[in-house]
Order: C-alpha cells, then sequence, then structure tokens
C-alpha cells in the first residue's frame, strides 16, 4: 500500500497503480488520450502531464507509477499551461472538421480543448495536408489528418486481439497511420478500434455521418449476436437505431463487441419486418387486428386434444418469453412436445468473446423449461410431422424450417407463429402474431456462461410513448473534468423528448408489434387460464419463485450489469 | 427639476404638479382644448402606410424573414455540410437535417433539410451558429400555407443564391 | 286611418335614416382615427373605402353567434334587444325639422309630437342602463358582471347632471316641449345663457354614452370587452348599432338644447320661405350642426385618455353635480329678477 496526496486529498492506494489510476479511484479524472485501462501504457500524448512534489518536470500519470508520500497536484497553474500547450501542440495540425466530423459530441480533442484549451489560436500557416476518406477495409474509413497519433488502434490490434494490422509510418508532422502494404483492416473485432480512437479518425462505413451523437438516444442492451451476450448501447433516433456500440462489463466484454454484433440491429430496421399481427385467409396472410388474430389462435387450439401439438421456444426470445410458453404448453395445451432450436455454428469460435452458438439465451430458454423430456424433442416433432401425429405446431420466434422436407410437411398442420421477420415459418402459417424483437421489449437473456443480464426498450411500439420507457434520465453531460461522455446519462435526447406527431423527425415508424410473452397470456386466457402477468418484470418475479436458477434474482439486481444465475 | 434630453442638450424645465397648476390649468378646459387642437392638426399631416399587396416593403439588410440555405455562386451547391448545429441550437426545434455523403471536397451535405415555419420564431440562432454561412435569414417575410405539411419547408424551397442575399451577407460581415 | 299610415312611413323613413348614419358614422370614426395617428383606415372597399360599413354588415350577420354555456340565454338574447329599443325609442319625440306641406296637408317633422318630449327622453335613456346590466349579468362572465355594475353606477351618477343641466334650459326657454325649445333660440341660443349648463350636459353625455374618456365599462386593459365580452355576431352589433345610435341622439340632443336646433345665430332665414323648402334646409342644418358635435365626439376618443373610476366618480359627484345645482339656482334667481 502506498499513502499519496492527489489535490489535497490523501488516499491509501495498492502499490503498482499508476497516479492516472490512482486519481481515477478518488474520483479524480485526468484528462489523457492514449492511455486505455485495456491497453499498455504508451505515453505519447503528454495530456495527462500532472505536477509531482520533489520532481524537477511534470509527470505524465498514466505512466507514472505511485511511491508512498508522494504529492500531486493535477490543477496547478504549471499543469494548466502544459494542458494549454499540449492541447494547442495537437491542434496545430488537426483540421478544422468537427462540422463534419462524427466524433464530434463524444470527442476527448474536443471536449478537452473545451475545458482545458487557451480557447484561441495562434497559428497562422497552412496546416498539413494528409489522405482523407480512406477505406481501410469494409467497415472502416480513415482521415488520417484528424489523427493524433496516440496509437491506441494499432496497440488494439498487437495486444488485443494479437493481429497487428495498422502502424505509423513516417515521422513529425508526415506521420501517416496506415496498414501494411496491400493489406486490409478485417479482423473481426477491427470496429472497435472506431470507439477507442479519441478523435474522429476513425469512422464507421455503416454509421458515417448518419446522425449526429447528440440527436441519438442510448439505450442499454445485451448484443442478440451470440451467446455471450456483450453489452451494449443501442442508439435511436427517431424510432430507428443506427448504430451499435459496446458498453462497458468487466465480467462479460469488457471494453468490446465483435464487428457482426454491431450488425444485429438490421433486422429490426428492415422492410421485412412483420408491422401487424396476420391470419390466413383464403391461402393469403392479411393483416388484422390483436383481439381477431388470438382469437383466431384459440379456436385452432380449442379443438386439438394434448400432445397433438408441438410447441417451440427461442433461443432468440427471452426467459420471460420461453417461461411462459412452457408453462402454456403444459398447464393449458397439455403437450409433451416442448422444445427449441439451437443454431450452433461450429467452428465459428474464438478465445476472445464470439461464440459458436449464434443465439443469445438457449441456456435461459432450457434453463426455464423449453427443453425435450426423453423423446419428445425437435427431432420427435419432426418425425411426429411426417407421421401425422399433431394437428397444430406453435412456434415462437423461430425459423424451424430447416430444409425442404419440413417446408412441405407443415402443409399438413395448421401453424401459428410469433415472428419479428418474415421467414419460411411464416410462409406456411395460419396465423402470425407479430413479435416485438430484442429492441422493442424488455426482458432477460441469461447467456452461456449463466449471467441473466436486461434488454430494454429502445424502439418504441405502436402503444409506447418516450416517456413510458422504464426510466426516466437525465440528458447526457460530461463528466467534470473528463473529456468522457457519460453515455448512460446520454438516454433521451431532446428530439426523443419533444417531438410531436407533426414533425417528421418524430414521427418514425411504430411498429403494431407485442413481446411474445403478453400475447402467449392473451391466448391462454382465451383459452380458460388465469395469467395476470402486467409487465415482464411480473414473469421475471414468477420465475424467480419457481425455477431454482433463478431464486433470487430480480431486475433490480440484474441492474445495468447483470447478475449470474445459482449454479449448485 | 432638471432633465438631460437623450440627444445630450440640457434643458431645463418645471414639472407641473398637482399642488402648484393655476386656476385656468386647474379647470382643465383650455388644457384639454390644447389636446384637441393637436389631434385635429394631426388628420392633416402626411401618412406613413404602406398600402401592403400593392407596395411592399423592403426590409434593410438587418431584418430577419425566413431562414434560407446559401447556394454558393462558384460552384452550384448549397454550402451546408449537414453539422446539425442549426437544429440543436434552434430554440424551438424547428430544423430537422439528415446528412449523407458526397464526393464533394465538403464531404458532408444535407440529403434532407427541413425547416418547419410553423415552430421557427425567426430568432435567427441558426444563422449566428452556422460554420458555414450556409443558412441565413432572407428578407421574405411573406408566407402562407394550408396546411402543416405545407408548413415543412424542404431543400426546394429553402435553396437560394448567394447572388440574391448579397445584403445579408454582407451585413453579417460587417457585424461579425 | 291616413295619420297612421303616415306615422308608420315616417318611422321607417327615420329608422332608416338613422341605420345609414350610424353605419357611415362606423366608417368616418375609423378613418378619421386612422388620419389622426398618420394611417389611412380602411380604404379598399369600393372608392375610398366607402363600402366597408356595408362588408362588416354582412360579414356580421354571418358570423357565429355563441351563446356561454352557463349563461342566462333568455336576458343574454334580450339585454341587446332592450339596447337597440331605448336607443331607437328617444328618437320618437326629436323634432328634426318644423314641417312639411304636401297636397295642404302638414306633415310635422317629429315622430310623435308629444308635450313632454323632454322628461320622455330622459326617462327613456335612463331605461338604456337595463340593457347593459342584464347583458353583463347574463353572461356569466366576471368581466362583463364588473363593466355592467360600472355601466350603471356610472349612468345613474351622471344622469343626475344632465338632469339638471336641462332646467336650466327649461327655465331660459320656459317650455319642456322640444320644437318649443329649438323655436325660443330662433334668435340667441341657449349656449349663450347657459355655457355653464352646456358643458355640464356635454360631459354628461360622454359618460352616458360610454363613450371615452368615460369608457369604463368596457376598458379593454381590464375587463377584457366590458359587458359585451361575451356577445359574438349580430348581437354584438346591435351593441354596437346602439352605441352609434347613442351618440347621434346625443348630439341631436346638444344641438337642440344649446346650439339652437336648425336655426343659424341672429338670423332668421326661414321666414317667408316656401315651406317645404325651409323643411328641407331645416333638417341639413339641423344634421350639420349635429355631425360637428359628432366630430367632437370622435376628437376626445383620440385625444383624452381614460378616466380612473375613482376620478370618473369624483367629478361627477363631487364637481358636476354641485355646479349643476349652482347653475339652476343663478339660472332661477336671474329669472325672477329680470
Ligand atoms: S476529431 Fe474531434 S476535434 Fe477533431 S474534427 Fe472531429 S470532433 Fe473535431
Ligand atoms: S487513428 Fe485514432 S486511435 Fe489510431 S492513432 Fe490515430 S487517433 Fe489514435
Ligand atoms: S449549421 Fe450550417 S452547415 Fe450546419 S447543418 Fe445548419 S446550415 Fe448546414
Ligand atoms: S430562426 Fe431560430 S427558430 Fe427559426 S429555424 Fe433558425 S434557429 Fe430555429
Ligand atoms: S495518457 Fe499519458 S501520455 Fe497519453
Amino acid at each position: 500500500m502506498a499513502k499519496i496526496t492527489i489535490d489535497g486529498k490523501t488516499v491509501e492506494v495498492k502499490d503498482g497503480l499508476t497516479i492516472l489510476q490512482a486519481a481515477q479511484e478518488i474520483g479524480i479524472d485526468i484528462p489523457h488520450f492514449c492511455y486505455h485501462p485495456a491497453l499498455s501504457i504508451a505515453g505519447n500524448c503528454r495530456m495527462c502531464l500532472v505536477e509531482v512534489e520533489k520532481m524537477p518536470k511534470l509527470a505524465i500519470a498514466c505512466a507514472t507509477r505511485v511511491i508512498d508520500g508522494m504529492v500531486v497536484y493535477t490543477q496547478s497553474e504549471k499543469v494548466k499551461k502544459a494542458r494549454q500547450a499540449v492541447l494547442e501542440f495537437i491542434l496545430i495540425n488537426h483540421p478544422l472538421d468537427c462540422p463534419i466530423c462524427d466524433e464530434a459530441g463524444e470527442c476527448k480533442l474536443q471536449n478537452y480543448t473545451y475545458i482545458y484549451g487557451p480557447g484561441h489560436s495562434r497559428f497562422e500557416e497552412e496546416k498539413a495536408h494528409k489522405p482523407k476518406r480512406v477505406p481501410l477495409g469494409p467497415n472502416i474509413v480513415l482521415d488520417v489528418e484528424r489523427c493524433i497519433m496516440c496509437s491506441r488502434c494499432v496497440r488494439f490490434f498487437d495486444e488485443i486481439v494479437k493481429d497487428p494490422q495498422l502502424t505509423f509510418t513516417q515521422r513529425g508532422d508526415r506521420v501517416v497511420l496506415t496498414t501494411f502494404p496491400g493489406k486490409r483492416v478485417d479482423n473481426p473485432y477491427s470496429m472497435n478500434i472506431i470507439d477507442i480512437c479519441p478523435v474522429g479518425a476513425l469512422t464507421s462505413k455503416d454509421f458515417r455521418f448518419k446522425e449526429r451523437t447528440w440527436n441519438m438516444t442510448a439505450v442499454e442492451s445485451v448484443c442478440p449476436g451470440c451467446a455471450r451476450g456483450c453489452n451494449v448501447y443501442l442508439w435511436v433516433r427517431n424510432n430507428q437505431i443506427l448504430r451499435i456500440t459496446p458498453r462497458v462489463n468487466l465480467e462479460v466484454n469488457r471494453y468490446w463487441m465483435c464487428d457482426y454484433g454491431r450488425f444485429t440491429y438490421k433486422p429490426v430496421n428492415s422492410d421485412d419486418r412483420i408491422k401487424n399481427p396476420m391470419i390466413k385467409v383464403n391461402g393469403e396472410l392479411v393483416e388484422t387486428d390483436w383481439e381477431i388474430a388470438v382469437e383466431t389462435a384459440a379456436s385452432i387450439l380449442k379443438s386439438v386434444k394434448p400432445d397433438e401439438v408441438a410447441v417451440l421456444g427461442s433461443a432468440y426470445a427471452t426467459n420471460e418469453d420461453n417461461y411462459l410458453l412452457q408453462k402454456f404448453a403444459k398447464s393449458v395445451l397439455k403437450t409433451k412436445y416442448v422444445d427449441f432450436l439451437r443454431h450452433v455454428k461450429d467452428g465459428d469460435e474464438d478465445n476472445f468473446l464470439i461464440r459458436a452458438d449464434k443465439t443469445p439465451n438457449s441456456y435461459g430458454a432450457y434453463l426455464v423449461g423449453v427443453r425435450s423430456n426423453n423423446g419428445f424433442g425437435f427431432n420427435e416433432i419432426v418425425e411426429g410431422l411426417r407421421t401425422k401425429k399433431f394437428k397444430v405446431v406453435y412456434v415462437m420466434d423461430d425459423d424451424i424450417v430447416l430444409n425442404d422436407e419440413i417446408y412441405s410437411l407443415l402443409d399438413e398442420v395448421k401453424v401459428i407463429v410469433h415472428a419479428t421477420n418474415k421467414n419460411k415459418t411464416v410462409e406456411k402459417a395460419d396465423v402470425v402474431f407479430a413479435s416485438a424483437s430484442f429492441a422493442e421489449k424488455e426482458g432477460t437473456f441469461t447467456n452461456f456462461e449463466g449471467r441473466v443480464q436486461k434488454i430494454n426498450i429502445a424502439v418504441l411500439p405502436k402503444d409506447y410513448e418516450p416517456w413510458m420507457l422504464y426510466k426516466p434520465r437525465k440528458f447526457g453531460e460530461v463528466k467534470p473534468n473528463t473529456g468522457e461522455i457519460n453515455k448512460a446519462n446520454l438516454a433521451l435526447s431532446r428530439l426523443f423528448k419533444f417531438g410531436t406527431q407533426f414533425d417528421r423527425w418524430a414521427s418514425g415508424e411504430r411498429r403494431n408489434v407485442k413481446p411474445s410473452w403478453w400475447v402467449i397470456m392473451q391466448v391462454a386466457n382465451k383459452l380458460g387460464a388465469k395469467f395476470t402477468y402486467a409487465s415482464s418484470s411480473d414473469v421475471f418475479k414468477e420465475i424467480s419463485e419457481t425455477i431454482r436458477e433463478f431464486k433470487g434474482l430480480s431486475y433490480d439486481l440484474i441492474g445495468d450489469e447483470g447478475a449470474m444465475i445459482n449454479k449448485n | 427639476m432638471t432633465q438631460t434630453k437623450i440627444d445630450g442638450r440640457a434643458k431645463t424645465r418645471e414639472i407641473k404638479r398637482k399642488a402648484n397648476l393655476n386656476l385656468l390649468e386647474r379647470l382643465y378646459l383650455p388644457e384639454i382644448f390644447k389636446g384637441l387642437s393637436i389631434t385635429f392638426r394631426q388628420i392633416f399631416k402626411p401618412k406613413f402606410t404602406f398600402e401592403y399587396p400593392d407596395v411592399k416593403w423592403q426590409p434593410p439588410a438587418s431584418f430577419r424573414g425566413r431562414p434560407v440555405l446559401v447556394v454558393d455562386d462558384e460552384t452550384g451547391v448549397e454550402r451546408c455540410v449537414a453539422c446539425g448545429l442549426c437544429a440543436r441550437v434552434c430554440p424551438a426545434l424547428a430544423i430537422e437535417v439528415v446528412a449523407d455523403e458526397t464526393e464533394l471536397d465538403k464531404e458532408r451535405y444535407p440529403k434532407k433539410f427541413e425547416i418547419n415555419m410553423l415552430r421557427c420564431i425567426y430568432c435567427g440562432l441558426c444563422e449566428e451558429v452556422c460554420p458555414e454561412e450556409a443558412i441565413v435569414m432572407s428578407k421574405e417575410y411573406e408566407l402562407v400555407f394550408t396546411s402543416r405539411e405545407e408548413a415543412i419547408f424542404g431543400k426546394d424551397k429553402l435553396l437560394t443564391p448567394a447572388s440574391k442575399l448579397k445584403d445579408r451577407l454582407e451585413f453579417l460581415r460587417k457585424m461579425r | 286611418m291616413e295619420s297612421i299610415l303616415i306615422a308608420i312611413l315616417k318611422a321607417i323613413i327615420f329608422i332608416l335614416l338613422f341605420l345609414t348614419f350610424s353605419a357611415v358614422l362606423t366608417y368616418v370614426e375609423r378613418r378619421i382615427s386612422a388620419f389622426i395617428q398618420d394611417r389611412l383606415g380602411p380604404n379598399r372597399v369600393g372608392p375610398f373605402g366607402l363600402f366597408q360599413p356595408i362588408a362588416d354588415v354582412v360579414k356580421i350577420i354571418f358570423k357565429e353567434e355563441i351563446i356561454p354555456a352557463n349563461a342566462d340565454r333568455t336576458l343574454h338574447t334580450l339585454a341587446p334587444i332592450i339596447s337597440l329599443f331605448v336607443a331607437y325609442s328617444v328618437f320618437a319625440v326629436l323634432p328634426i325639422g318644423e314641417k312639411l306641406v304636401i297636397d295642404g296637408k302638414e306633415i310635422k317633422l317629429v315622430l310623435a309630437d308629444v308635450n313632454v318630449g323632454f322628461l320622455y327622453i330622459l326617462a327613456l335613456s335612463s331605461l338604456g342602463v337595463y340593457g347593459v346590466t342584464l347583458s353583463g349579468w347574463s353572461s356569466n362572465n366576471k368581466y362583463s358582471l364588473l363593466g355592467a355594475l360600472r355601466a350603471s353606477a356610472q349612468m345613474i351618477s351622471y344622469e343626475l347632471s344632465l338632469g339638471l343641466s336641462l332646467v336650466g334650459v327649461v327655465l331660459v326657454s320656459g317650455s319642456i316641449q322640444i320644437d318649443e325649445i329649438i323655436r325660443s333660440q330662433a334668435n340667441v341660443w341657449n349656449i349663450f345663457y347657459q355655457p355653464v349648463g352646456f358643458i355640464i350636459f356635454l360631459v354628461s353625455v360622454f359618460a352616458e354614452t360610454n363613450r371615452l374618456p368615460f369608457d369604463l365599462p368596457e376598458a379593454e386593459p381590464e375587463l377584457v370587452a366590458g359587458y359585451h365580452t361575451e356577445y359574438s355576431g349580430m348581437k354584438f352589433g346591435a351593441f354596437y348599432l346602439a352605441e352609434y345610435t347613442n351618440i347621434i341622439t346625443a348630439s341631436l340632443l346638444v344641438t337642440a338644447f344649446f346650439l339652437g336646433g336648425w336655426y343659424f345665430p341672429f338670423v332668421d332665414i326661414y321666414s317667408g320661405l316656401n315651406p317645404n323648402l325651409s323643411a328641407i334646409l331645416q333638417v341639413i342644418v339641423f344634421f350639420g350642426k349635429a355631425s360637428l358635435i359628432i366630430f367632437l365626439f370622435m376628437l376626445v376618443r383620440w385625444t383624452l385618455p381614460r378616466f380612473r373610476y375613482d376620478q370618473l366618480m369624483r367629478l361627477g359627484w363631487q364637481v358636476l353635480l354641485p355646479l349643476a345645482l349652482l347653475n339652476v339656482l343663478v339660472t332661477g334667481l336671474v329669472k325672477i329678477l329680470l
């Protein structure tokens, strides 16, 4: 332990910490560009200079380890001068690009210049010109002029994914960030460098110029791309997700997420969404309202005997949806045939984040009771279809048409399906419930390790208004002293809050979709059950009371970070 | 009591309080007649009215009419880079900008630029914040629409060549 | 039979005459007020905007009539009728000339030649307060009610001085029949005998007609529109019409009582003329003088600011009333002594 004094506050910190880390522990943030908690220390930006007693010159806080009895000043006149000088120096060749720069609003350089900068420029000469709009690979565009040579991106490839793809060439003000000759940046985790780049030098091809950061609402969620369940923010404007960025969770994904996960919003926005419930009339699916769709489904199910119906849950659906589905199957439909499909892509797995299981909640679906009991699983269901054992197949949030045989077998039975997007199963359906996607509902996913994590409403369904969102939040502000925007508080953008139905920027499409647990409850109640859940948290409460692994869990406990199930 | 006139010339004048009115003044009537004669004379003075639809008022450069987008004379494209600062500063949330990429040097251009003239309060903050001098207040004050939809002006109505906005652009440079 | 027919005809002509006159007045007032404020005023409908009153009438007739949900519907409708009725009834005894002779028949230029015309006018003008009070009360609106209360208090206060100032005229003229009073001024107008009475009468008449500077019952800054806040359409038009009709009546009365009616001062131009010609001349002169008074009404409106309520009451009770009493006393004394 070392006893040090920072800005008059005396604390004991662990040996081996740097001044910057020690300061962060007591809530003092020292501005920095090149330091990143997950990367090695480069010490090249000099933004973190602080004054240390008995040291002849200012020291960089990111690389200086604490020593017992150290006295540090982060706000002294000398330090302020140094910061101004560093910023002025960086800005000498930094273009005046903020108006067209995607980083603006969450840019460290912009924020630090605003907070610590000299406020004017003495530079009159022509700035150095370097390549702009350099495509670095399929997903990234580089603007060399904006790069401040902090080398975070270089270190990310070297250290985190161990796949060096970027480097600097030349020196001084001619230095250029570039790929190795003839190579592209195509690592499956490459887009993380966009997030860690403290400026707007690296931009996402997909998101480029889509929207200014402050116009979007950031909602905490969980990536549905694989069983890892990386924590993410969904960035929404006008009821459309525009990008997904990782949310720090040291237990799950740390600071990162994979490139594939960043595109999992596409199906939510896509044109093949099912926007209203549908029923089959004369062989054609026609849109209808919920009342009629539920009624139709109930009348189909009423006529079948137990075990004449096969029920399929989903590893894409939440714990709540799956729990209620199996309860419905077992207590109302009284069928033994309950299972869900696994979507495992063998080999597509690494020891970093990506999992072969491409669904977010297969473990959860299994735990809450959607599982085959000796000989009543998916294979037996297909077999049953062949032997015409079933009258009805009830599918929730999945596409069970794995091959042409199943496709034609479905002609023989009535099919009730919950679906977010059009798929092969929907083509065969008699009733289609328009299902809320992961961005349109509340619920929990259980990742492959057994961590229960919460997803939230980011895209509003038809019957939701902004003020009904799960918790009231403040418009984001810069954390005092730092260049970091507190994204958790950046939520509800101004546009989101004050739009009216007459503003085109606030009249983005609201789909008439419902979470699956709600739909199941309606159908079950039509069939005589008495389900009375008002929200997904009611369902989760019942899960925590009845399923051993979920004992003691609640939405409050899960919070933003998630919570582990009881494994013993 | 001494009063200083606005133009700086000092002028001394007794202010009459109720206590020191003389009899004639207390009768009020003479003063009333004085007033009546002033208004009467006013009848024959020249009039200031513009007979509006026939005669139109030409506003000075400082006038804040409806905001328009400046089209550069040389390049023929709008100066706007769709930075969205005008939309951010607009106190009435009147502006919506949707950006897209362009091959031009400016990289970014407004794919969609809409001002809801029902929301706009003609404050001119958008003009003031614009880093590109791309949105300025025109002299146009005749705005008529018959539906909410019509009141949302898109790029077709907003784009205006810089040559037509000379007055205002010069004024802005002068005031900078 | 014939006389009834003539009376009806006369009534219709009178009403039409006054309707047109008050319509024209609205136009004139707007123009004059515009000129005083260096504006142009209505000049679009017809030449010089002369048809503006017609457009206004058409507009006001087609406007939606709104009766507030909690208003007393009967009284709400009755009030403007009372106001208008009273305003028009006053004309009945007002002679506007001597007589026409058609076919050897004499037609007096007065609707009802009663010998107590003077009292009739005083009586009716105090009825006018009912219209105002009822409208304010029935609207069930605090502004309307306040306006109505002010109006009734104001009218009652000023009626006293109004009546008393006329006593002087009656004493001088020796009659309470209006045409007699006018005829008695053939040589010298009453204003020269009764200057104080004239001023008191003029001020009281301003107050009675609720015109600036005494328009407290409808003081816009405080009471929205006073007693007719809740009126719209033709009912509002009725109040408007009543106001202008009252102005015309008041001006005619001022002319009749103090400014010699249809006579020029000190000369008699009518004797020896053809009675018909002289009647027409008389009407023109009478209305000409009244028009000047109306102009004064308008000039005052755009010159003097509104009184405060306490000032209004003080003027009425502490200045005008004692002055009027004194005037009666002095006139009486002089009458007796001479
Ligand atoms: S990187 Fe930051 S400072 Fe540089 S242009 Fe972009 S927003 Fe502005
Ligand atoms: S591109 Fe960004 S992260 Fe990479 S060196 Fe430049 S500033 Fe740093
Ligand atoms: S501030 Fe100027 S450049 Fe930016 S979006 Fe508005 S008009 Fe365009
Ligand atoms: S003038 Fe003001 S209100 Fe109108 S668009 Fe510009 S900033 Fe918005
Ligand atoms: S953060 Fe310390 S030198 Fe860059």
